[in-house]
């Protein structure tokens, strides 16, 4: 291939956009509704995963103690959930901490006037254990120590989680394979009807010599057109869309907001991924047809 | 040139085409192929191209095997050479120049050298003028040498016209037939494939005959010009 030609076969593969309109707007459409899906099981499952580290070991439980607990006696309560048997290690987390970090996450303002006697935080302890299967018992034994007032642990939400994320993983991968394939379809039939129209300038080309790497290009260049025009589309509403679904969280549930992929770190990744699936399903999608076409001779390009 | 050695061409459907054929066509000649509808004229001419491939027997054209060519070789064959189709196959959609360019832009030429080299063809059938026409506000004849500018515009060593005077008048069809013999003296090899003894009687040259898949008939015909 002669680099000089490049730029007349490039003009021919978008000509056959604009000569194809229905059939490549139907491409694109498709095509950005693949990568939407695609995209959106992704990026929901990626997040599901950055929630799931962000409240660490499902193995972790916290045991809230009566507010009215003195610091000291708070303090040596540890010594008696240390003593049971399933607890592998346990952590003091004062209510003065646990003030701090709300202050961080969510403003000053707010948490001002809850210094000191004014918070209304219990201390607590986060616990991990041995054996999470012992989960129940260790949580009775915990229960009856005096002082003890309540115990949380995030097991369940991350076990729903987890879920979650396998059954979007699955769903994720059923839709691109089957969109994918749609999507394929669509495409290789975009320009095996490009290639039909033009089959007379074909025959023409390959009667003069022309090589079949070169009859390819145009309707090449056409394939990527289409999955670079849908990629770009694609980007825009998938970064258009995400961070509202974000803020919509956030109203939800504020510990999956925390754990959320902000869309300043993600959006590069989107758009590239986009863009490069685009283009590739574009490629193969027309030189599936191309390549099948490109095989015959002639009379038979002009089906006579 | 071309050499053709017990050539046999069955088509899938069990028509055959050509029956052991034997032949050679050197370099410079003129030939005329004449034969009736069906005899097997334009199966000899898509076994040179590499249209269609031999059933039996040994091709060789310019220089290139036919029997064991690899496949990405083929269009340096045809570059070898200018076919002027009998229906033209001319594109509509573009100007008579653009379609005299495409044979060379198809093979990968710089605009440059195409938009020369274009010019030189199309004064040399006489079409300077209508080069930014379409095909079809053209005459038939006027066509006719666009499809033939279109096969010189390579510069082949070999120029092919199948029925080259088949849609038109007789006169129109002596025009064309003047450009062909004026190719040749400038040491193209003509082939032209014809049911027309007319041109035959009038131009002479190499005539070989085609019946039935069968050469019966090969000698050369002088005429005072
Ligand atoms: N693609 C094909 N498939 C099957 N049979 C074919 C094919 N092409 C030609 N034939 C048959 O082969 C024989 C020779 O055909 P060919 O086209 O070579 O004849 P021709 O001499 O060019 O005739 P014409 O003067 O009418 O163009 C005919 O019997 C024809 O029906
Ligand atoms: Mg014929």
């Amino acid at each position: 291939m002669k680099f000089r030609s490049s730029g007349y076969l490039i003009k021919e593969g978008f000509k056959n956009i604009l000569n194809n309109r229905m059939m490549s707007l139907a491409s694109i459409g498709v095509l950005i509704s693949c990568l939407l899906i695609t995209g959106a099981a992704i990026v929901t499952s990626l997040n599901a995963r950055s929630f799931i580290s962000s409240i660490g070991d499902e193995n972790m439980i916290t045991v809230y103690l009566d507010p009215e607990m003195s610091d000291i006696d708070a303090l040596k309560l540890g010594a008696q959930i240390d003593k049971l048997d399933n607890v592998r290690s346990s952590e003091f987390y004062s209510k003065t901490k646990g003030i701090e970090e709300y202050k961080e996450k969510l403003g000053d303002e707010l948490f001002a006037s809850m210094q000191g006697d004014q918070n209304p935080l219990p201390h607590s302890y986060k616990v991990r254990l041995d054996d999470f299967s012992k989960y129940e018992e260790t949580v009775k034994s915990l229960e009856k120590i005096d002082g003890v007032f309540n115990i949380s642990n995030r097991s369940e939400l991350a076990g729903k989680i987890t879920k979650l994320n396998q059954l979007v993983t699955y769903v994720g991968i059923a839709a691109v394979i089957i969109l994918g394939l749609v999507t394929l379809f669509i495409i290789s039939n975009t320009v095996k009807m490009t290639m039909y129209t033009r089959r007379f300038e074909i025959s023409i080309m390959k009667s003069v010599g022309a090589t079949n790497a070169f009859v390819r290009i145009p309707f090449l260049v056409e394939g990527m057109a289409i999955g670079f025009i849908s990629g770009i589309l694609s980007s825009i509403i998938m970064i258009a869309i995400y961070d509202p679904v974000i803020q919509a969280i956030r109203n939800i549930s504020y510990v999956i907001y925390e754990a959320s992929i902000p869309i300043s770190e993600i959006w590069p990744y989107i758009a590239l991924a986009f863009l490069g699936s685009g283009i590739l399903i574009g490629a193969i999608g027309s030189f599936i047809s191309v390549s099948k076409y490109l095989k015959k001779e002639g009379g038979e390009i002009l089906g006579w | 040139m071309i050499h053709f050695k017990n050539v046999s061409k069955v088509y899938p459907t069990g028509s055959k085409a050509l029956d052991d054929v034997t032949l050679d066509i050197s370099k410079g000649e003129f030939v005329f192929i004449v034969g009736p509808s069906g005899a097997g004229k334009s199966t000899f001419l898509k076994l040179i191209m590499r249209e269609e491939e031999a059933t039996s027997g040994e091709i060789s054209v310019n220089g290139y095997n036919l029997v064991n060519i690899k496949k990405r070789k083929i269009p340096y064959l045809r570059r070898t050479m200018g076919i002027v189709f009998q229906d033209f196959r001319l594109i509509d959609k573009i100007s008579v120049f653009d379609n005299v360019a495409f044979a060379m832009r198809a093979i990968g030429v710089s605009e440059k050298s195409v938009r020369k080299r274009v010019e030189y063809i199309l004064a040399l059938v006489g079409l300077s003028e209508k080069s930014a026409r379409k095909p079809s506000e053209l005459s038939g004849g006027e066509q006719q040498r666009v499809s033939l500018a279109r096969a010189l515009v390579n510069n082949p060593e070999l120029i092919i016209a199948d029925e080259p005077t088949g849609n038109i008048d007789p006169e129109l069809s002596y025009e064309i037939m003047e450009l062909l013999v004026e190719i040749n003296k400038r040491g193209t090899t003509v082939i032209i494939v014809t049911h027309e003894h007319n041109l035959v009687n009038e131009f002479g040259g190499r005539i070989i005959k085609i019946n039935n898949g069968k050469i019966v008939g090969d000698y050369i015909r002088e005429v005072e010009q």
